[in-house]
């Protein structure tokens, strides 16, 4: 099976986050960069099905050289290779946008099955995976936990609201786009950072590829969330302010 | 006087066929001898080169070989009553060298020390003082191992040793009753021939058995890496730690051959005393058992029939092994060069494991918590942030950063470090120094931190590091040092003796016994200090096992972060040994024992001690207003 699995690479966890002079983007000095998370277990999803079945695994990313640090270390977790979309203006496409730029190099390679992350750390559009199997005309699914090959196609474990999961048959190919903590990562190790090294790692301007630039969106500022605190004082008898605090939970903090 | 008046008899006029006779027997046991030691040799000699070995200087070689081996300093120290006797034995074989030389050109015809002679006979009486004490040495050393039989020696009775006791009372014996005959009496001869033919027997058994370390330990003593638990750089794009015999480098397999099997490792190793798989002396073993049977080019794997995958990551990293060690072997670089096995290579597989390098590949810290917490650590207890001006980065590890009892630790001791006045501020951003990782053999990560860390210390202009936490300040000084040159790193402890005369007392007396942190103690040389700061605060009394013996707390070489253990708890264990001192109070100097024993306490549910930690012992005597 041929898998190509789709990664970003995002502001790590950790990274200190302010908003840079034009209020479009952040500010990118003093920045570690990681790979998005979902994308890490689309990818370990991808690693062990080839365990399982054989096949290749191809990560593709889109962004700028910087980008490469995630790749390789994509390659070192045990991906065969790679395509590296060269691109500096991330930022500026939509999801539109980069999902045509990802279809466009995805489709020469054909793939049984193209994974992507449910959605991005930083921006969180969550429609990159969705507009590609459009894109390409392919049955796709969302919030996949877990995706087994059987002989008709894949058999996937999707992640419903309040505990319950769905379980699909799909044909293949398909585009699934993966939620988190569906499998154990793998940790990166010294060998295959080295074997990386000599793994293929193809370029691909965002101009060859000939996809259109034009959003249909557009970005207009981004802005860090508020921090408040607002303190409620319940009053009444032990009785009046316990049932208060329970509709409170339920319906305005939502928590129960 | 008697004695003063006696000779040594020396057999005259040996037949030519007796001549012939020794000297096939020499060869003979000569081939005996070199057939198999030239196997070991040749199995040293292939292995590997030490990438980063170097011979000079020397000063340090010549000092380890004059204590540790000619003084027997290390043999007598750590196991004083079977030490002298081994110490006499080992004595008396350099007294004999000259001995059995002349005893073996006596058969030929060609003495050269006549015991008639000055010279002869007042060496024969310095020999013949040695060879008393080395039947005395002997056979206390055989009573040891056949009646009083310690249980690190291992269940089964080593019958060579026996034999190899018979053997070397019956060269002494047979010397010293020689003074007791005439030259030319036939019990002369008897006791002659019987001297060569335990001689002869002798030379043989010594390749074949653990006896290797008669000639191969004074070697690894003088050739060893010094400094402790030193972890060599690994060498080249193939080099992973150890995975197959051809990672075995020459160090590894001369200290692998050199094992005596004495078991002082074992005795004091905190896995195998609570019911572990591992066992240091079968480490080692099990590597002697893979070159006999693979040799130092086989691709077969180390962690295998010999050495099964969980033994090397029980190990704590205590380093007791290493340091009671006579006869040179390192462990720690072997233990530790089996998990970069395993894990740069991915065949590691362990859950807590996966998570502790996940938490480090995408986080800050080795508790898997966003750095965000320890930024409201330092805002909350109003920490200074180090800008270049202070003398002192205080560093906050882990521990230090986001345990709750490690910050307390922090906090008392930032307040101490106010009251004396002293100049200092902690960074904006720190990462894990990577000890846990290093010590679990992942490499990439570890040179990942190890990087990140010395660049942030660079551009803030960091001069000087103190630290509450002994495996940080290792880890910065010795570990990183292969990355580039961190700035200068000291224990709060060694920062706190310093100053301990300007520090307030408490008035009470109480008990307190201290632990000693591997990591400060056998790592670092740290004794006297965290004992001054105790003896400042209160009463010190020593556990059953401290200084260079303390037991771990179970905390190190990573498996803080690897949940469950097999068999006993080792904290459990130190813990109850510590209680058990009376003392009212445990004091520490590592924040993972404190918090090792925070847990052990809380679950054996027994009125426990207090436990501080030497900051905390200080600050207590602060003025309430102080910091």
């Amino acid at each position: 099976m041929k898998i190509i699995v789709a990664i970003k690479q995002v502001p790590e966890r950790d990274a200190p986050i302010h908003i840079d002079a034009g209020g479009k983007w952040i500010e990118e000095a003093n920045i570690q960069w990681a790979m998005n998370e979902s994308d890490a277990y689309a990818l370990e999803e991808a690693l062990q099905l080839k365990e399982k079945h054989g096949g290749e695994v191809v990560v593709l990313s889109a962004g700028p050289e910087r980008a490469g640090t995630t790749i390789r270390e994509a390659l070192a977790k045990g991906a065969d290779r790679a395509i590296h979309i060269a691109c500096d203006d991330l930022g500026d496409r939509d999801a539109l946008g980069v999902a045509r730029l990802l279809a466009a190099a995805i489709k020469p390679e054909n793939p049984d099955l193209l994974l992507t992350g449910l959605q991005s750390d930083d921006l969180g559009y969550g429609q990159t995976g969705v507009i590609l199997a459009e894109l390409l005309g392919l049955p796709h699914a969302s919030l996949i936990l877990h995706v087994e090959k059987t002989d008709a196609g894949l058999t996937v474990k999707r992640e419903l609201e309040e505990g319950w999961f769905q379980d699909i048959e799909l044909p293949i190919p398909a585009v699934l786009s993966m939620q988190s903590g569906g499998s154990k990562l793998r940790y990166a190790t010294l060998m295959g950072i080295k074997r990386a090294r000599t793994k293929e790692v193809r370029t691909l301007s965002a101009a060859e590829l000939a996809a259109p630039v034009a959003s249909s969106a557009l970005l207009e500022r981004i802005a860090l969330p508020q921090k408040q605190k607002s303190t409620q004082i319940l009053s009444g008898t032990v009785k009046e302010t316990a049932a208060t605090l329970v509709e409170k939970l339920k319906f305005e903090a939502r928590i129960l | 006087m008697i004695l003063l008046s006696a000779t040594l008899a020396e057999p005259q006029h040996f037949s030519p066929w007796e001549r012939a006779l020794f000297a096939g027997l020499v060869l003979l046991s000569i081939t005996l001898f070199w057939r198999r030691f030239s196997i070991v040799l040749r199995k040293i000699l292939q292995s590997k080169k030490d990438a980063d070995f170097r011979l000079f200087p020397l000063g340090r070689r010549m000092w380890d070989f004059f204590w540790e081996v000619l003084c027997q300093a290390k043999v007598i120290r750590q196991r004083p009553l079977p030490g002298i006797a081994h110490a006499f034995v080992f004595w008396a074989f350099c007294a004999f060298a000259l001995v059995t030389l002349n005893h073996c050109a006596v058969g030929l015809g060609i003495g050269f020390l006549s015991p008639s002679s000055l010279a002869g006979r007042a060496y024969s009486y310095i020999a013949a003082t040695f060879a008393v004490a080395c039947a005395a040495g002997i056979l206390g050393l055989f009573v040891r191992r056949f009646l009083v039989r310690p249980r690190w020696l291992g269940q089964k009775l080593s019958w060579e040793s026996g034999f190899i006791a018979l053997l070397i009372f019956v060269l002494m014996a047979t010397y010293l009753a020689a003074f007791f005959v005439t030259d030319a009496s036939p019990a002369a001869r008897a006791l002659w021939w019987l001297h060569t033919l335990a001689l002869l027997t002798f030379l043989p058994v010594i390749p074949h058995t653990k006896h290797l370390h008669l000639l191969l330990s004074p070697a690894t003593v003088f050739l060893s890496r010094g400094g402790f638990s030193h972890i060599p750089p690994l060498a080249g794009d193939e080099d992973f730690g150890l995975v197959a015999g051809t990672d075995l480098t020459r160090l590894v397999s001369l200290q692998a051959y050199s094992c005596v099997e004495c078991g002082r490792c074992t005795e004091h190793c905190p896995a195998a005393n609570t019911g572990k798989l591992l066992n240091p002396k079968e480490i080692v073993l099990g590597l002697r058992g893979y070159l006999n049977e693979y040799g130092p080019s086989s691709a077969e794997p180390l962690i295998g029939k010999y050495n099964p995958q969980e033994a090397p990551f029980q190990c704590t990293t205590c380093g007791a092994c290493e340091f009671q060690c006579p006869v040179g072997i390192e462990h720690l670089p072997i233990l530790v060069g089996l998990r970069r096995g395993a894990v740069n290579t991915g065949a590691w597989e362990s859950d807590y494991g996966s998570r502790l390098f996940l938490a480090l590949e995408r986080g800050s810290n080795a508790l898997g918590l966003p750095a965000g917490d320890r930024d409201k650590f330092i805002q909350k207890q109003g920490l200074p942030i180090f800008d270049g001006s202070q003398e002192y980065c205080l560093w906050l590890g882990c521990m230090g950063g986001y345990d709750p009892k490690g910050r307390e630790i922090v906090a008392d001791f930032a307040r101490v470090m106010n009251y004396l006045g002293a100049s200092y501020g902690v960074l904006r951003k720190e990462k894990c120094t990577g000890d846990p990782v290093r010590r679990l053999g992942n490499d990439l990560l570890f040179q990942q931190l190890a990087e990140a860390n010395l660049e942030i210390l660079s551009q803030s202009k960091v001069k000087r590091i103190v630290t509450i936490c002994p495996h940080c300040v290792r880890t910065i000084q010795e570990d990183w040092s292969e990355f580039g040159t961190p700035p200068p790193v000291e224990h709060h402890s060694e920062f706190l003796a310093r100053y301990v005369n300007q520090l307030p007392r408490v008035k009470e007396q109480e008990k307190i016994v201290y632990h000693d942190p591997c990591y400060l103690g056998r790592y670092r040389n740290v004794y006297d200090q965290p004992r001054t700061v105790v003896a400042h605060a209160g009463e010190l009394i020593e556990a059953p096992r401290s200084h260079e013996r303390s037991f771990c707390c179970g905390a190190g070489g990573g498996l803080a972060f690897l949940g469950e253990e097999k068999g006993e708890r080792v904290s459990h264990v130190r813990a109850a040994e510590l209680a058990a001192t009376g003392a009212s109070t445990v004091g520490t100097a590592c924040p993972f024992c404190n918090s090792m024993f925070r847990d052990a306490f809380a679950a054996t549910g027994e009125a426990a001690p207090q436990l501080l930690d030497i900051a905390q012992l200080t600050a207590r005597a602060l003025p309430n207003d102080a910091g």
